[in-house]
């Protein structure tokens, strides 16, 4: 039988793999996938949480949080623009005007 | 129907138009603006009298005039207007003493090709409306405004010549020692509004009724400072009595009014006799049923009034200016107003306040005629022999100086016989404290005598001294008219209060106690209510009068002892210096002489008191102030800055390190909530 315990871990792997590729990598693409796995990661509690209690607002949540998502993609993809236009490419390691 | 009460706020504000006509088109007109004072000042006179005849005739009037803030179920603040015997009495002396001096200005001023007269002539006229209107205020803020108002255009008047070093220092003096008595003023009319919620000085609703009531426990107020009633109401009454004290010249504020001589004459004569220096007396006399409720402030008064008296007649003694001796005669005359006010003789005060604004005048703006005639030299030194040059002038001066002495039957003798007899049967009725007030007083009537008289033989008797009193400058109408006017008033206006008389001859003749007893019932001013049988001062202040020799005899020792002393300084100033070339005979005084004339070093003391005490005083709380207040704010700050500093030093620009200090703290906010919630 598959219990809330292995949605839980399941949920909480996604997210280690969301944080990892925020901390790795420097590829801005990468770091808005990672964003979207956390976000994932957070959609699956939600639903595992709304099936064990048998309450469908978990759930509704959860579709907010998919258009939540998709319009933090829109942004998010607004600003890689903008990085790859002033900096030459989208390596986040390369801007830190924002120091001073 | 419209009375001369519809007419009381242009008492005051005649005066005021005066003030900016003849400030904005003094230089146009013809006498520079001396003309518009001189209407405004006759209309206010005639208004006065007009206002005091009603008063006469039964009528008393008590009116708003203006609410500036209007307060519901809480104080009010409001201008308005009381007319009872006292402030009409008072009201009809400064419109005339004002209007005198005016007059007399054309004469010092305008004849003397003054420059600035546009100016003079406005403050003068402020001044007469300041004063005016704070006699007639019917509450203590609107009396406070005003004599503030006064305190300005004194400061402005003394300070006329304000191109010359010594006028405008002795300006700030005047400004600055009255001031500080007003400090004491103001706390004591914030206090009188907190305690009782009013400052109304006459009716059911004024505080000196709510206090009477609330100390014969029908009624409660507020008290401060955790006194009792009786306590409390001695504390607002001696801060008000600093006020006083300060604009009436007592001691010890009383040094800058020596100094006011250095503004003209006729400015002088105003302050002196019937304004500035009135104001205080007035004021105590206004709210004496107030003082009255306080045993400890009356006798603060008495003993204050009994100093300043002797202690002033002392130093008039040995000056060689003219006007410093009529300056020191002020001090010590209004000492002896306070000594009757503090001794349960209202009606005295009030008397000697009026005789003196007459006699006092006219001593000013005689020593005024005789410094034009001197080509504005003041020493009496250089004088002598005007007597027969100036006959008019001297005759008016001598009037006033017999006033001044209290020689029989010249109105002084009258109002100063009263003074000290009040002062003495309540003495002697169970009040040791004025007998000290009485003695006090009654030494400085041989000092009053032998300086007034000093002052009249070596200015107008003897061999002329110099080549100026041999020749002196005429002077005109408009100077010998008030002299004229006032050297009648001083010989005869004793007769509005012969007590003296009607004590031993039993015909009906005290005027001026019965003028004053006419106040309303409802006002709780009447001299009935003050002093009667069953009034203030017996049921509260504990005054009973006491008469050692019989009521006859008292009052006839009394006159006969301080006549002798009077006619005994006049006699020994007659054999000194009655004499076709007096010499100076201070220097027999010794050291005595250094003290007189240095004025018993209170202007070193005051000054010693500003520089050596206060001044390192406040340089230590300046230090304080630098140092450890500013010095906790400034290293709050640095702590601040320095924090900044460090912690900058994580913001690298790389949005990986962020993220990475973001999930880092997570992690440990994590571990410390784990920790705490009792997980591990």
């Amino acid at each position: 039988m598959v219990g809330v315990t292995h949605y839980l871990v399941l949920s909480a792997a996604v997210f280690a793999i969301g944080v990892f590729g925020i901390l790795t990598r420097r590829n801005a693409l990468l770091f808005l996938m990672s964003v979207e796995l956390m976000l994932n990661a957070a959609n699956i509690n939600l639903v595992a949480f709304s099936l064990h209690y048998g309450n469908l607002s978990g759930q509704v949540f959860a579709l907010f949080v998919m258009a939540l998502a998709a319009a933090e993609v829109a942004i998010g993809l607004g600003i890689i623009l903008v990085l790859d236009r002033n900096f030459g490419g989208i390596d986040v390691t390369v801007p830190t005007t924002m120091r001073r | 129907m419209t009375g001369a009460f519809d007419f009381a706020p242009a008492i005051a504000l005649l005066p005021l138009a005066a003030f900016a006509v003849a400030l904005f088109g003094g230089n146009y007109l013809p006498k520079r603006g001396a003309l518009a004072g001189i209407t405004a000042l006759v209309g206010s006179l005639v208004l006065s009298i007009w206002a005091l005849v009603t008063v006469a005739g039964g009528e008393t009037y008590d009116a708003d005039l203006y609410t500036f803030v209007a307060g519901q179920d809480t104080l009010s603040l409001h201008l308005g207007i009381l007319i009872d015997p006292l402030s009409a009495l008072m009201l009809v002396i400064v419109s005339l003493i004002a209007l005198l001096v005016f007059v007399f200005s054309l004469g010092y001023m305008n004849d003397e090709d003054e420059t600035g007269l546009p100016r003079y002539y406005a403050e003068l006229s402020l001044f007469s409306f300041s004063m005016l209107a704070f006699v007639f205020a019917d509450n203590l803020l609107m009396a406070f405004m005003f004599f503030e108002l006064v305190g300005l255009c004194s400061y402005l008047l003394i300070g006329f010549w304000f191109r010359e070093a010594g006028p405008s220092s002795a300006a700030k003096k005047a400004f600055l020692v009255t001031r500080f008595g007003d400090y004491f003023f103001l706390v004591g009319t914030v206090g009188i509004f907190a305690t009782f919620g009013t400052g109304m000085f006459a009716g059911s609703e004024s505080f000196p009724h709510m206090a009477e009531q609330a100390l014969a426990g029908e009624h409660s107020v507020r008290t401060f400072l955790g006194l009792g009633e009786q306590a409390w109401f001695t504390v607002l009454g001696l801060l008000v009595l600093g006020g006083v004290i300060g604009k009436s010249a007592q001691f010890p504020l009383h040094t800058w009014l020596p100094d006011a001589m250095e503004g003209p004459t006729p400015v002088s004569a105003l302050i002196h006799a019937a304004t500035m220096v009135a104001a205080g007396v007035y004021l105590v006399a206004r709210m004496y049923g107030f003082y009255l409720l306080s045993p400890t402030a009356l006798g603060v008064i008495a003993l204050v009034g009994g100093f300043t008296a002797l202690f002033a007649a002392s130093m008039a003694l040995v000056k060689q200016e003219l006007k410093q001796v009529l300056a020191y005669s002020t001090i010590s005359q209004y000492g002896y107003m306070m000594l009757a006010l503090g001794g349960g003789g209202y009606v005295a005060a009030v008397f000697h306040l009026t005789t003196h604004a007459i006699f006092k005048a006219l001593l000013f703006l005689g020593a005024g005629s005789v410094i034009i005639a001197m080509h504005h030299n003041e020493n009496m030194w250089d004088m002598g022999g005007l007597k027969d040059k100036m006959p008019v002038t001297y005759y008016a001066f001598l009037s006033g100086s017999l006033a001044l002495a209290g020689i029989f039957p010249f109105a002084g003798f009258w109002s100063k016989d009263e003074v000290l007899y009040e002062t003495l049967i309540h003495g002697f009725g169970g009040s040791p404290l004025l007998l000290a007030g009485y003695a006090m007083g009654l030494l400085a009537v041989a000092f009053t005598g032998f300086y007034t008289f000093r002052m009249v033989f070596l200015t107008f008797h003897g061999e002329p001294r110099t080549a100026d009193a041999e020749d002196p400058h005429g002077v005109r109408w408009n100077v010998k008219l008030p002299l004229a006017v006032l050297g009648i008033l001083a010989a005869v206006a004793g007769v509005i209060n012969l007590a003296p008389v009607e004590k031993v001859t039993g015909i009906h003749l005290t005027f001026l106690h019965d003028w004053l007893d006419m106040a309303p019932d409802s006002f709780g001013t009447a001299v009935h209510h003050y002093t009667g049988d069953h009034g203030l001062m017996h049921e509260f202040a504990g005054y009973t009068a006491a008469h050692p020799l019989g009521e006859t005899g008292t009052v006839l020792v009394g006159a006969a002892i301080s006549l002798g002393l009077a006619l005994a300084g006049a006699g020994l100033a007659y054999r000194l210096y009655a004499v076709p070339s007096p010499t100076e005979h201070t220097d027999k005084l010794g050291s005595l002489k250094t003290l007189l004339m240095n004025n018993y070093y209170q202007d070193e003391y005051q000054v010693w008191l500003a520089r050596d005490v206060t001044l390192p005083l406040s340089r230590a709380a300046d230090t304080f102030d630098q140092s450890v207040i500013d010095g906790v704010v400034n290293a709050t700050s640095s702590v601040s800055l320095f924090a900044g500093e460090r912690v900058r030093r994580i913001q690298t620009g790389l949005v990986t390190h962020y993220a990475t200090l973001i999930t880092l703290s997570l992690v440990a906010l994590l571990v410390v909530f784990g920790y705490l919630g009792g997980w591990f």
